[in-house]
């Protein structure tokens, strides 16, 4: 059967009703998302209401967290000054229009979903706000799917589609300096797992403009990025309409802006 | 001169095993540096003089570069020193008793000092922490999976990772790693065969337990305070 995972919505309404519509025509009914419902976009209310009409399963994304905690955030969630600026004021934007039913549905999404050997989280099972980005340590990633005791991870954030196979690993270990004397040696195994990130309905940041999610096949496991035209020009009126800064119907106009790419994504959020 | 490290922890208050390994270290050759790596607190006993010394070295002492650990984690979340956070942990798994215990044990003019003091160092391609890189609770030991020490040595991007919290003396080589990832994006496909270089998780020990760290050789030496001295005296072999 086939199962959609989407992800980073950003209160962008015409993308997020591409997207619902695309996954229908292809006949399926499965969908998880992987939460940032708001931020960003002009129609919070509206994309919170329709994810809660047709009962998607969603995980607590990043913006969802703090347009509820409040911004304490640390510093990582933002590659430069001027982003975190530009962030903070939509931050505050979303938590003035918030409706007090939707800031509760916010507050109350899970963490993470599981799924038999599938786990979907926001951002890494350690925190919404980590970026697994696709070239990172084959180690280190490998160890959060591991750790997380799933087969294959979910995770949205960093706003690219991918899917990455971590296969055919070992690590050979020794221990020095023992007592009794004899070194012990070992060579462990390390399973094949698989990290599927949905990258993003309403922010895309992958070079072009499309909204992107993926299909998951659990009988062949196959995992596919489809990529979806919306009516952008619509989003980016909503966009100027409500005050938000231009530069937000700009990046989703030309597909992506350098400047708000995450320097370094291996910084783990220790807050 | 050869330079070697002395790696203490969990003393929590103990200023009589304190001064045997200062005494041990006079005695030992190289150049030495005292690395202190938390739990110089506890509930057990009155934790202040030992603080002292610490703070205010005997003019023969080594100077002993401290983090913090475990229990001086739980003073400062006690103390509002974290925020709202209080050491909820500690009090579900010991009790109402022992958090009394912890704050009756250290003056609370020490708090400043003891919130000062590092998470870690990062000293050479070595880091000198307490628990492990995630947590300052984390026990790192020989039966931690490799994936998740591989994990810990990587956050800091250290090449050796000293840890005190288990409370065990371990040198674990992590000798070889490979893995092979496919990455498939917009862009298309990309495969890559990672492998990691030579890597190592010590565990130094705790309270009469320390370790020395011969820098120029990488080997580690387990060492008790006051053994040799015990064994001249009461003629004990190696236990
Ligand atoms: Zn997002
Ligand atoms: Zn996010």
């Amino acid at each position: 059967m086939n199962q959609a995972v989407i992800s980073c919505l950003h209160a962008n309404l015409p993308a997020v009703e591409a997207v619902l519509k695309d996954i229908e025509l292809q006949g399926i009914t499965n969908i998880t998302c992987l939460g940032d419902l708001v931020g960003y976009g002009p129609q919070p209310n509206e994309v919170i209401e329709l994810i809660r009409d047709k009962k998607i399963p969603t995980c607590q994304g990043c913006w969802d967290e703090d347009v509820v905690d409040g911004l304490d955030a640390c510093d990582c969630s933002y590659p430069s000054q001027l982003a975190e600026k530009r962030g903070h004021f939509a931050h505050q934007w979303t938590t003035d229009k918030l409706t007090k039913e939707n800031k509760d549905y916010l507050a109350n999404l899970p963490y993470s979903i599981r799924k038999d050997k599938c786990l979907f989280v926001h951002g890494s099972p350690n925190s919404q706000h980590e970026y697994l980005l696709p070239d990172m340590d084959a180690f280190a990633a490998l160890e959060r799917v591991e750790n997380a005791r799933a087969e294959i991870l979910f995770c949205g954030h960093t706003h690219q589609p991918y899917i990455r196979e971590l296969a055919d690993g070992s690590i050979a270990v020794k221990i020095k300096n023992a007592v009794p004397k004899d070194t012990q040696e070992k060579e462990i195994q390390l399973p094949m797992r698989r990290i599927v990130n949905a990258g993003s309905v309403g922010e895309p940041r992958h070079g072009g403009t499309k909204a992107t999610y993926v299909v998951h096949n659990d009988v062949t496991n196959k995992v596919k990025i489809r990529e979806v035209e919306y009516d952008i020009e619509l989003t980016c009126k909503a966009i100027i309409d409500a005050g938000l800064p231009p530069i937000f119907a700009w990046r989703l106009k030309n597909g992506f802006e350098f400047a708000e790419q995450a320097e370094d994504a291996s910084h783990v959020c220790e807050r | 001169m050869i330079e070697r490290w002395a790696l203490v922890s969990g003393l929590k208050g103990d200023l009589d095993t304190y001064e045997l390994i200062q005494k041990d270290l006079k005695k030992t050759p190289g150049n030495i540096t005292l690395f202190v790596l938390g739990d110089m607190i506890g509930p057990e006993k009155n934790c202040n003089r030992l603080l002292h010394r610490l703070i205010n070295p005997k003019s023969n002492d080594l100077q002993p570069w401290c983090i913090y650990g475990w229990w001086e984690e739980q003073i400062l979340l006690e103390s509002g020193y974290r925020g709202d956070q209080r050491a909820e942990a500690l009090r579900i798994n010991k009790g109402e008793e022992v958090v009394k215990s912890l704050n009756n044990a250290v003056d609370k003019s020490f708090l400043d000092w003891i919130a000062a003091l590092q998470f870690g160092f990062v000293e050479l391609d070595c880091g000198l922490i307490h628990g492990s890189s995630k947590d300052v609770g984390e026990n790192l030991t020989l039966d931690t999976p490799p994936l998740t020490l591989l994990d810990r040595l990587t956050r800091l991007q250290v090449n050796r990772l000293f840890t005190a919290r288990s409370k065990q003396q371990f040198h674990l080589e992590l000798t070889e790693g490979i893995v092979n990832s496919e990455v498939e994006d917009l862009n298309g496909n990309r495969k890559k065969e990672q492998k990691v270089p030579q890597k190592a998780v010590i565990g130094i020990g705790a309270g009469k337990n320390y370790t020395l760290y011969d820098v120029g050789t990488d080997n580690t030496q387990f060492v008790q305070a006051g053994y040799k001295t015990e064994k001249r005296i009461k003629g004990f072999g190696r236990l």
